[in-house]
């Protein structure tokens, strides 16, 4: 069969395919695109490494015995060690890439306009991605997550009324030795139904292509060499840090399995969730502390309504950027403050710092931006 | 590069040095593409083969120079309890006298053990008619009438090779994969 018949018989048959090849060899994109534009993709494709190592990883997972099983796959499993460090770099490279996605959004003001669904679709996805990454946390048995997850039941427990009734449905009552399995059911559920929220993103980003300008060109192979390199650096420190800083952002103490009897002395959460923990502060209780996550991650959706800037995305003027990057400085700030040794000055730099989170997108986003815009 | 419609060069490459300069280039990353990708999937692959810990628990090691004549072991293995025994001078000679044609499931004493190592014989212990354990192994069982093993269920005699006799089962007894690593070691599938 040559190919002019197999392509009739498959056109035939999969109306879409010749739809997709012939918008493939129609030159329709813009001429040169930054590299930062490929965030998406390379996050896409950490997921699928994700979903790849956890797929592995649930083979051999125990939650009844779950601090055992994770030595077991690290030690026994024929390259367990690398499946597991896989996973655990592959989690660093996906919110490094996740919180730079965000930060660049910021800076560059791209919730403004036609990029505001793609804005809210990408929060959302941080949220999931953030919750899923604490869930995958708590499966490790490790001292600090056996802690935090005690702490999280514990609560969903005293809670009255509404949100005591979801807490608790969460997690499925009190803490005992089924509520790692529920946990590990949910985190596989969500790392996989972020593939759908991920393609929905990618349908809605079309509506931010710039335009092709005078001389548009076709995805092959001007894109697929910018994809190629750009995946090539993402894959090049990714096994930097799987090969040579495998335990980057954990906390040591994690390393010793959970023991109701024992609160760790420093109960860090992994890098990605420190800024998350630190917020707490804000608010006495652990309700407080997570209406203050909520609070935070809810300003992030609101962005698009605190910049009081009516032009969408015009070019922001200096003041605005130099806040943004305060606002980046303030958040790895508020990182490692969580990681201090709990003291009484880490509790006053924490709220401070993030006293300065709420106060830049709740103030200063609306001020700057209105002064800027005219 | 935005602004160069042809490429420029003062007469030294013609276009077809450079189109298979391109090809060798291609053809060099795909290349060096396909090595990267085998070698980061195959870590995925081996992980989920079995580890040395399930090879051992799959393939054991029997040790069968502590077996007496005459008397025999069970050794449990995929599910099944494999029957090791070690035969008597007179049960070999026996074996080897009738003709296989006469019996109900045609088996020669050489189809039922190994060359050199013919007073072993090796059988997963489970009727072949109706399905249950074989009375025999054991030392306060009762063997039947030739000394092998019966069938406390439907009553089916089996010689001390595996080989039906009589009964309602009308095929000799399975023999596993296995093989003699010495005179006093075998390996199970």
């Amino acid at each position: 069969m040559d190919i002019e018949a197999q392509k009739a018989w498959s056109d035939r048959g999969w109306p879409d395919l010749a739809v997709w090849r012939a918008r493939a060899e129609t030159p329709s994109l813009a001429r040169e695109q930054p590299y930062l534009d490929t965030l998406p993709a390379l996050i896409t494709g950490t997921l699928l490494v994700l979903a790849a190592s956890g797929l592995v990883l649930a083979v051999y997972y125990n939650p009844w015995a779950p601090y055992a099983s994770v030595q077991f796959i690290k030690r026994e499993v024929n390259s367990g060690w690398l499946i597991q460090s896989f996973h655990q770099s592959g989690t660093t490279m996906l919110f490094g890439a996740v919180y730079l996605l965000l930060f660049r959004g910021i800076l560059l003001r791209l919730y403004k306009g036609s990029g505001e669904f793609v804005w809210l679709g990408t929060v959302a996805l941080a949220s999931v991605l953030l919750l899923t990454g604490w869930l995958g946390y708590m499966l490790s048995g490790g001292a600090v997550a056996g802690a935090s997850l005690r702490q999280a039941t514990l609560s969903a427990e005293t809670w009255p009324g509404l949100p005591g009734l979801l807490a608790s449905w969460f997690f499925g009552g009190p803490h005992g030795p089924g509520t790692l399995a529920r946990l590990a059911v949910l985190h596989a559920v969500l790392g996989v139904a972020v593939f759908a929220l991920v393609l929905l993103l990618r349908t809605a980003r079309k509506a931010m292509l710039p335009a092709p300008g005078a001389h548009p060109v076709t995805f092959h192979p001007y894109y697929t060499a910018q994809y190629f390199v750009a995946f090539t650096i993402f894959a090049l420190i990714f096994a930097l840090f799987a090969f040579f800083a495998p335990h980057f952002g954990d906390n040591p103490l994690n390393a010793a399995p959970a023991n109701p009897l024992i609160m760790p002395i420093n109960p860090t959460p992994p890098w990605f969730l420190a800024p998350l923990s630190a917020i707490r502060v804000v608010l006495p209780g652990d309700a407080g502390g997570v209406i203050a996550v909520l609070a935070m991650l809810g300003l992030l959706f609101a962005l698009p309504w605190l910049d009081r800037s009516s032009a969408p995305a015009h070019r922001s003027g200096f003041l605005y950027r130099l806040l943004v990057v305060v606002l980046a400085l303030d958040v790895i700030a508020l990182g490692f403050a969580a990681a201090c040794r709990p003291s009484v000055t880490a509790v006053i730099l924490q709220i401070v710092f993030a006293l300065w989170y709420f106060f830049h997108f709740l103030v200063l986003t609306p001020l700057v931006t209105a002064l800027e815009a005219k | 590069m935005a602004g160069t419609s042809e490429p420029t060069d003062a007469g030294l490459t013609s276009e077809h040095d450079v189109g298979s300069r391109r090809d060798f280039l291609t053809i060099l990353t795909v290349a060096a593409g396909a090595v990267g990708i085998a070698a980061t999937v195959w870590p995925f692959i081996d992980a989920l083969a079995p580890n040395a810990d399930r090879n051992a628990v799959a393939h054991p090691v029997i040790d069968v120079a502590g077996i007496q004549e005459n008397t025999g072991i069970t050794v449990m293995w995929a599910g099944q309890p494999i029957y090791i025994r070690r035969l008597t001078k007179q049960q070999i000679a026996d074996s080897q006298n009738v003709v296989p044609d006469s019996l109900p499931d045609p088996a020669s004493y050489s189809e039922r053990t190994k060359p050199g190592y013919g007073d072993i014989v090796v059988v997963v212990g489970l009727n072949t008619a109706a399905p249950c354990l074989l009375l025999g192994n054991e030392p306060s069982e009762p063997r039947g009438p030739l000394d092998g093993w019966i069938s406390a269920c439907d009553g089916s005699v089996y010689d001390p090779l595996g080989r039906v006799r009589r009964g309602p089962a009308s095929r000799n007894l399975a023999i596993p994969p296995f093989t003699f690593l010495d005179k006093a070691q075998i390996q199970l599938g």
